[in-house]
């Protein structure tokens, strides 16, 4: 790796402005860095960059500022020692808002605090010099190496959880997914009741429906859900780029979630609708009443609901399992308890199920065909897209799944080094480096003939 | 000051002293590596999971289908024919007024054979009991104890009747009960009544919960009339028409229970019934319909669920094959490295 080293030279004490001339020199040895890190022709060439404080202190004045920024940017690696702590939190602020790009620092000491705060994710190391650094950042992790295992295992499932629950049974996603579901047959119904405003649930039905029923599913999912296991998150670091990339979090999936909240509504409160139409739900000739037709709905909904965020989780404990079904379960305990109270407190819901609705086959029928009408289309997307458009934690699943990896460990060693390869920083990188240098050797001895030994 | 930091010459001293760890407690739970079950969707699950359910939904809609193809129902919209041709261009009046004769007799021809019980509902059309004013004009409170009497918060405008210049409660009060259905059907086969049960046509948790056995009507229809009288001497958890009809319809297109008629009437035969058009459905554009209908297991006659049954079941088989025929045509090795981004595109992978 070449090094590239700026310092303050012992300008001419003599000259009228010191400071500016030590200033103009700095400036130059600037420039010509960026010169020569500019003509560089081989792609996997590194550059280090090297600075002391004193000489930071010039370089971080507004004029300069930019051509070191644009200087270090092109570095691999920068070390700036013998800096003060405020000279520390101004470069991070430089790279910060120079380059747009979410920053990281990380420390263990009271002159790191700065840093960190500065920075937009701050990670503090507890230890030998005290809990200031600590106390002053986002994250705290025992020892430095820790944070490979906190970026790559634990950032990147937070990533995958984050987005899953916004889009797709990802959290956010998921939010707006459930609630466009439940709103939009809210709204269809005024439709059918002179838009007067009348709900065609009951009101205990919509407390609960976002506090307790549909709920846990979600937090299981943040707390638990993971693509795919640690050691394979360390084994890839190129599976931490689908967050760098963001490709998760887009417009697309957003769009698609909202779309497939506004086709569940429809299917929900059509289809129930028209098998509760006129016509007696019963054996015994009864029709259907509004208190009757909205439960039958809204119990579709809470099946659908669940239903689609047990399709879109790909890790399941017996967590997930209890919160799921438990959520579903739960449902029908409290419309049980709920009709049991005397029609003081439950209305029209008093003894709904037991009297009106279990005993009817075309609940339980409209419920089933419901729940599977409102998740067929999203089985049959991710279907089709793992099948012709796999990504790469897909694959790697699919690796581990089959124990390929176990079968092939050349393949699997052989993948793991690949997703490492492109880095110009490290250790790895100056062995890769060493290897390709030897490799080109190795193959220009064997293209020339044979030279005399 | 590090807790930690061990003065050098007392660590030896005692094989008990252990080294104070920081480490935290493992726990399978905080480490997050709970046994878990990895599901991934391989073709053969999704080709599974397709057939299972389109397995399972066609003989549901099969069944469906067929439970309701024997329902028979003899539907008979009356409330344009029982209008004499005289009032025809001034339904209202007809209606509205006491001395019109409201009697109209309508023959109905069974189109099959319908085995007891066969059930008589009152169809009525572009009524909105869906309506929050009129979902909320009535007093539960009231109707279940006559302790409640005077419980009519909601009711106004039909609350309470000025009396000798005291406030009395209209019980049961509320627009609900104020408009409720008061059409009448008597049946005759050959000249012979047929007899309609008009019991037990409520819910039984309505008829002892919310219907009070204490409760008898008072001052009801006092004012303006908008449907129905009830007999004063009933108790109101005995008057069946009123709580059926309180147990407001979801939508503007409704049945009611009117009653069952417990005997088999055979194809081809002609009833004749009576019907007393009284209820006003005119200033409203309202329709009224006569409904005869058998159920099955299913309820009443509603191909939806059936053909809805078919139609996904159908879909799901239709989704077999198109996964069948894509993993014949573009099969992807599962598992396979070569579809991983680094090795797809190699230049793609740069971290910048």
């Amino acid at each position: 790796m070449k090094q590239i080293c700026i310092n303050t030279a012992n300008t001419d004490m003599l000259a009228q402005d010191p400071k500016k001339a030590a200033k103009e020199n700095i400036l130059m040895q600037i420039t010509n860095a960026s010169q020569m890190v500019k003509l560089e022709n081989d792609p996997h060439a590194a550059f280090a960059l090297i600075i002391d404080g004193k000489t930071l202190t010039y370089i971080l004045e507004d004029d300069m500022k930019h051509q070191f920024l644009n200087l270090a940017v092109d570095c691999a690696s920068v070390i700036c020692c013998r800096v003060s702590p405020k000279q520390k939190a101004l470069v991070t602020r430089l790279v910060k808002q120079g380059t747009g790009k979410t920053t990281l620092a990380i420390g263990d000491g009271a002159n790191d605090v700065g840093m960190i705060q500065e920075a937009d994710i701050g990670v503090g190391i507890s230890g030998v010099e005290g809990m200031q650094a600590v106390m002053a950042s986002d994250f705290s992790i025992a020892q430095f190496r820790f944070l490979e295992r906190l970026l790559v295992v634990h950032g990147h499932w937070c990533y995958k959880r984050i987005a899953q629950m916004v889009s797709n049974t990802s959290r956010i996603c998921y939010f707006f997914y459930k609630n466009i579901a439940f709103g939009l047959t809210l709204f269809y119904f005024e439709a059918f009741a002179g838009f007067s405003g009348q709900s065609v649930y009951d009101d205990w039905y919509m407390l609960l429906f976002n506090v307790l029923l549909t709920s846990l599913p979600v937090i299981s999912l943040g707390v638990f859900e993971q693509d795919v296991s640690s050691e394979i998150c360390l084994q890839f670091p190129a599976l931490y780029q689908q967050g760098q990339k963001n490709l998760f979090f887009d417009w697309y999936r957003i769009f698609g979630w909202m779309g497939n909240g506004l086709y569940s509504s429809l299917v929900i409160f059509f289809l129930t609708i028209i098998i509760f139409y006129d016509q007696a739900f019963r054996v015994g000739g009864q029709t259907a009443d509004m208190a009757a037709v909205g439960t039958a709905m809204f119990t579709s909904i809470i099946w659908a609901v669940n239903c689609q965020i047990a399709l879109t989780m790909s890790h399941f404990t017996w967590i997930q399992h209890l919160f799921i079904w438990g959520s579903i379960a739960m449902w029908y305990v409290f419309l049980l308890l709920y009709g049991m109270l005397s029609p003081k407190y439950s209305g029209n819901a008093f003894r709904i199920l037991i009297e009106a609705l279990a005993p009817s086959p075309i609940f339980w029928s409209a419920t089933l065909l419901v729940t599977l009408a409102c998740n067929l289309p999203y089985l049959a997307h991710i279907s089709f897209q793992r099948c012709l458009h796999p990504m790469d934690h897909h694959v790697i699943q699919e690796i581990k799944y089959y124990k390929k990896d176990v079968e092939d460990r050349h393949m699997w060693t052989r993948e793991r080094s690949k997703a490492r390869q492109r880095t110009k920083i490290g250790f790895t990188a100056r062995v890769d480096a060493k290897i390709r240098h030897l490799r080109g050797k190795l193959t220009k001895k064997h293209s020339t003939p044979t030279s005399p030994s | 000051m590090s807790p930690g930091a061990a003065e050098g010459g007392f660590e030896t001293s005692s094989a008990a002293t252990k080294k104070h760890s920081k480490k935290p407690k493992y726990s399978r739970f905080t480490q997050q590596e709970l046994p878990a079950c990895k599901p991934i969707l391989t073709p053969g699950w999704v080709i599974t999971a397709f057939i299972f359910i389109g397995i399972i939904f066609i003989p549901i809609g099969l069944a469906s289908l067929f439970a309701s193809e024997n329902v028979v129902e003899i539907a008979d919209r009356y409330d344009e024919d029982c209008v004499p041709s005289i009032y025809a261009s001034d339904t209202l009046a007809y209606i509205q007024s006491s001395q019109t004769n409201k009697s109209c007799t309508k023959t109905l021809t069974v189109p099959k054979k319908m085995k007891n019980p066969i059930y008589v509902y009152y169809q009525l059309d572009n009524f909105y009991q869906n309506h929050r004013r009129y979902v909320k004009s009535r007093s539960d409170k009231q109707l279940r104890s006559k302790a409640n009497e005077f419980e009519t918060k909601d009711c106004s405008p039909e609350a309470t009747v000025l009396v000798s210049n005291k406030e009395m409660p209209i019980v049961p009060c509320g627009l609900i009960a104020w408009s409720m259905f008061n059409d009448t059907y008597r049946f005759s086969l050959n000249d012979k009544a047929i007899q309609v049960n008009k019991k037990g046509i409520a819910w039984k948790s309505d008829r002892e919960y919310k219907f009070g056995s204490d409760v008898y009507p008072k001052k009801f229809q006092s004012g303006v009339i908008g449907g129905a009288k009830l007999d004063e001497n009933i108790p109101l958890s005995q008057q069946e028409d009123l709580i059926v009809w309180m147990r407001t319809a979801a939508l503007p297109k409704f049945r009611k229970l009117y009653g069952k008629i417990e005997v088999d009437l055979e194809a081809n035969e002609k009833i004749t019934v009576v019907i007393q058009n009284n209820y006003n459905t005119y200033s409203f554009r309202g329709k009224k319909t006569l409904i005869l209908s058998t159920t099955s297991w299913i309820g009443g006659k509603n191909d939806f669920l059936g053909i809805a049954y078919l139609t996904f079941g159908g879909l799901c088989l239709f989704m077999v094959i198109s996964f069948i025929f894509l993993y014949v045509v573009r099969p992807r090795p599962l598992g396979d490295p070569s579809y991983l981004s680094w090795n797809r595109n190699p230049d793609g992978l740069l971290l910048n």
